[in-house]
This record gives structure tokens, sequence and C-alpha cells, in this order.
């Protein structure tokens, strides 16, 4: 079994150019944790999901200073809102995050080790254009198990 | 013990021992100053090199070790790993806004003597690593330029490093090297640092603090901040303050007591490791004795141990005494001169060189002078403006201190970087200033 039997090939796929507005309505919409995001070529640039979203709630000093215990900061869901209003309009290529990718012929096994390491979904490109071929969630691995099992 | 342990007369290469100790010790001062080899690397292979081209032998190598600077380096340095892990700093970062009800400028005061005052006793490295993420939260709450708070950072932590025997690298080889205890330092170099801090405030309050201004809901979501939740683990926070008190209270009675600052580092450390372990079972033992240990900066240490050899293979040859007479044939043998020489030239050279190899080459030197100078006692005024010129020029450049160089990372991931020239523009001057003061100083109190 092969990364191409996994995957969900059905892409919804965000521009590096659109709003984290944007993101955040199809991550609602299609209750897909991880999209993918590809340039115009469908080249694979990153993902942005529903943790990037998140984490915009978050202050900058947090985010890029590694702050590690943050407890003390006594913050209403009244700021975090405020917080994420203020970065709506970023192109979500500012907040990319860089997961690991698989081609078409990697193993089963390696993809599986992968999404239980990252706890993400993993995309599948093809090897010479880099181009996004389809994403593997952890729900479409357990679809497939489940259809094997009947 | 100059030209004891050398064959003065033995030939390398055609060339006698001093002409080799120096040529190595001019390459590796130019290797760690175009830092394209890790610095620690450099040492070490000069040291070899000293022992392998016979200017020492091992023995002598090791004799060189200053293991008592080595001690207590490491042993404030395991100290600092399991203290961090407490959130101390943090508090006193969060604790000392609030007591300025979150005015913008009453911070940067405040976080500026939180900054000085822990590097005066712990590494200034670890306390500007833990300092800095909340105030660059604090200014963003605030909406205020974080730029002027991490400038009086760097200069507080220097300023402040100064101050003590434990504060700063070089203050601990020159108390190593000559027997001044930690109250001699804090007797002799805290009223100085002390005035310098409040001196180094003026300029940063006309350049900048006049025109920070917040506004009050901003300032309010400050004041929400709970500084108790900043303590991770309030058991180990008690042990910690317990030891840390304890090696203070060491190093003030170091000499009534007879020890060296390396046996109460060291021992100090050991029993923060004990009370922190402390009924746990072997594994978390094992796991969190590694982990305070892997903190150590080995860089530094084996930096250290390298330098420390190569400077007394260079001692033995004669080669810094010759230097040393140079010197006082310059300023003629007069105390005031040779003083102000060391003062002003230890603190431009600091600014763009590692202040911790010049410290190392520079103490034997001054302790050559000793016989002009009327023996050991003489020499006082030297070592503090050895040490207030290497310490202070640190603030010169961006490439001064570590510490510097810290700062300067978070700066830039802020999307605030402080640039070489800029900084150099302002802090240059301030740094003289601060120079100055030394010289009033030192002049009215020993010359």
């Amino acid at each position: 079994m092969t990364a191409e039997t996994l995957m969900n090939p059905n892409l919804v796929a965000l521009k590096p150019t659109d709003s984290v507005t944007t993101a955040a309505d199809l991550i609602l919409q299609h209750h897909l944790r991880h999209l993918p995001v590809v340039d115009e070529q469908g080249r694979y640039l990153g993902t942005f999901g529903i943790y990037s979203v998140l984490q915009l709630t978050l202050p900058s000093a947090v985010l890029k200073q590694g702050l590690e215990n943050i407890a003390f900061v006594m913050e209403t869901a009244h700021d975090l809102a405020q917080r994420l209003r203020r970065r709506h309009d970023e192109p979500v290529r500012n907040w990319l995050t860089q997961d690991p990718v698989v081609y078409p012929d990697t193993p089963a096994m390696k993809v599986l080790q992968l999404i239980l390491q990252g706890h993400t979904s993993v995309p599948v490109v093809d090897k010479k254009t880099r181009r996004l071929k389809g994403i593997i969630s952890s729900w479409n691995v357990l679809e497939i198990l489940m259809r094997e099992r009947a | 013990m100059h030209g004891s342990e050398a064959g003065a007369a033995s030939m390398i290469f055609g060339l006698n021992s001093m002409w080799a100790a120096a040529i190595l010790f001019v390459i590796t001062y130019a290797a760690v100053m175009t830092e394209k080899v890790n610095r620690a690397i450099v040492a070490l292979l000069a040291a070899g090199l000293m022992i392998v081209l016979g200017i020492l032998n091992q023995e002598a190598a090791i004799r060189g070790i200053d293991f008592n600077t080595i001690g207590l380096l490491i042993g404030m340095m395991v100290i600092v790993a399991i203290t961090r892990q407490s959130g101390v700093f943090q508090f006193l970062a969060i604790w000392s806004a609030k007591k300025v009800q979150a005015q913008p400028w009453g911070i940067l005061v405040m976080i500026s003597l939180v900054t000085a005052v822990t590097s005066a006793l712990l590494d200034n490295v670890t306390t500007v690593l833990l300092v800095v993420p909340v105030t660059l939260l604090i200014t963003e709450e605030l909406k205020v330029s974080p730029y002027p708070y991490l400038f009086a950072m760097i200069f507080s932590s220097n300023i402040g490093g100064t101050s003590t025997l434990i504060g700063d690298p070089p203050n601990i080889m020159i108390g190593s090297a000559t027997g001044l205890t930690f109250n001699d330092f804090a007797i002799n170099l805290t009223p100085v640092t002390l005035v310098i801090m409040a001196a180094t405030l003026i300029p940063i309050y006309f350049i900048w603090g006049r025109h920070l201004k917040a506004a009050p809901e901003d300032r309010q979501r400050v004041m929400q901040f709970n500084e108790y939740e900043a303590i991770t683990d309030s058991r180990l926070l008690k042990q910690c303050l317990l030891v840390i008190g304890l090696v203070v209270a060491g190093f003030v009675f170091a000499r009534f007591l007879g020890l060296e600052a390396a046996t109460v580092a060291m021992t100090g450390a050991a029993l923060l490791l004990l009370l922190a372990n402390f009924g746990h079972d072997a594994e978390h033992q094992s796991k969190h004795v590694l982990e305070a240990f892997n903190e150590v900066e080995w860089i530094t240490i084996f930096f250290f141990v390298g330098l420390f050899i190569v400077v007394h293979g260079v001692d033995g040859t004669g080669l810094l005494k010759l230097l040393a007479d140079k010197m006082l044939a310059l300023t003629g043998g007069d105390l005031t001169a040779t003083a102000m020489v060391i003062l002003w030239s230890s603190a431009i050279l600091s600014a763009i060189i590692d202040n911790i190899p010049f410290v190392a080459t520079m103490i034997p030197l001054i302790k050559a002078m000793a016989p002009t100078f009327g023996g050991p006692e003489g020499l006082m005024p030297l070592w503090w403006s050895l040490s207030l010129g290497a310490c202070l020029g640190g603030n010169g450049t961006l490439i001064g201190a570590s510490a510097n160089l810290v700062v300067a990372g978070f700066a830039e991931r802020a999307g605030q970087p402080i640039r070489f020239m800029q900084y150099t523009l302002l802090a240059f001057p301030i740094m003289l200033m601060s120079i100055a003061i030394s010289t009033v100083y030192l002049y009215w109190r020993y010359l």
C-alpha cells in the first residue's frame, strides 16, 4: 500500500494571497483541520489550518519569541477575538507551517508514522513538478481501513 | 614563574619559543575574532599546539588552567539552569512592571533594574534570555516600540555584571587570579556601577523615554497579568532562592570561612541538585541531573580552558613581562597614567573584541607590574581599571558582549532589528560616558 491509495485527491486548497478570514471560513465550512496552500502552478507551499487560526489569537511575543509559559496573561474572549480581527486581512502565506511531504509511491507505513508524529495531514506531491496531488488525513486512513474490514 | 616552565632557549622550526608562542597567540586571537571557526575549537587547538610544539609540557599546561574560575562558572551555570525552570525571571519582570502601574517609562526603569540586579548575581545571557520575551510581550500589549527597552537591557545587563565578583567572566577571572573577594568587588565596584546605571538612563530618557506613551486600556491589560501564574513550580522556586541565598552568603563570608569561590558555587550547585531531585526515583534523577548539566555552556568552559593554557604558555616565555615593561616605559611607571591606559584601552578593545581572551592576557601582564608599584597591594587600582574597562566596554557595540547578541536576536525576530551602526552610534558614546565616570571614580578613590 502506498500514499496514492490513502490520499484524497479532491482538494480544497488555498492560494498564498487568500486572507486569514477566507481560510477560517473554508475550514469551518468543510470541517477540514488542515488546508494545503498552493501557488498558481499548483505547487505545494505549506499548510494553513485550524491551529494556525487559533495561534493568531495569541500575542506576537508568544508566537515569535518562544515564551513557554503564558498562563499569567489574563485575557477575555473579546481580547483574543480583537487580536484575530486585527490579523484577519493578512495573507495566509505569512503564517504557513511546513509539513513533511510524501510522494505517491511513498509506503503507507511512512505516511502513518508522519501523521502520528506530527498530528497533522500529509500532503502528497509529484516528485518532479512538486504539484500537489492529494492530501492524507487521519480520517482518510481510518475510512479506508474500516472499508477493508467490511 | 616566568621562563621557568618553558625552555626559553629551545628552538622550534628555527624560532625561539618566545616567538613561536607569540605567533601562536596572535593567530589564536585573530581566529577568535574572525569567528570562522568556533572559539572553543580555536582555543583547544591552540592549547594543544602549545604542548605539541614544546612551549609547555602537559603538567605546566594543567597548572595554567584556573580551576577556580572554571568551577565558579560551572557551579553558577548549574544553579541558573535549575532556577530558570521555576519561572522566577518572568515573575520579576511582570511584578516590576505592575509596581509602576504599567507606565511605559516606569517599566523601562524597572526592567533595567531587574536585569541589572539579576545579571549581578547570575549569568547575563540567561538573564536577558528570560526577561526579554516577557518585555516584548509587555511592549506589545502597551503598543510601544520595544527598541528602547532592549537597548536599556543590553546596558543594564553589562553594568549589573560589572558590579560583583560573579557578575561577569572578567571579574571572575580577576578575582580568581588575585584573591580579591566578593566583598572587595562589592565595596569597590558596586558604588560606581550604581552611578553609571543612573547616568545611563538619562540619555535613554531624553532620546526615547519622554516620548513613550500608552493608552489607559492597554496599561490595564498589563495590570491584569497575574505574575503568580508565571511561577511554574513554587517548591522548586523556594529551593532555588534558599540555595542562591546560601551561595551569596558563602561568597560574602568566603574569606572568613577560608573558602574559594569555586567551592561555594559548586557546593551550592550540588545542594540544589540534591534538593530538586530528593525523593524522586533513579530514572527521574538521572534525567534531571543530565538536563541541568546539558545547560552548562560547554563552549565557554572549553574556551576558557584552552585560553588559560595559551596565555600561560605565552606568559612562561616572558613575552607578557616584556609587554608590561614596554607599557610601564610608556606611562613612565606612573600609577595614574597606567590605570588610565588600562581603563580606556580595555574599554575600547572590549567593545570590538571578546573581553575574555583580553582579560586573560592582561592578568599576567598586570601581575608582572607588581615590583614597580610596590607589590601586589599597589596593583589594586589597576585591577579595578581592568574590570571596569573590560566589562563596561562590552556595551560599546552589538558584538561587545554575548548578551548583546542575544538581545539583538530577539529584536530581529520581533521585527525591530537592532542595526550594528545604528546601535553603535548611540551606544558607543554612552559607553564612553560610563568610562569617563569610572575615570573620575578611580581618580577620586585610588589615585
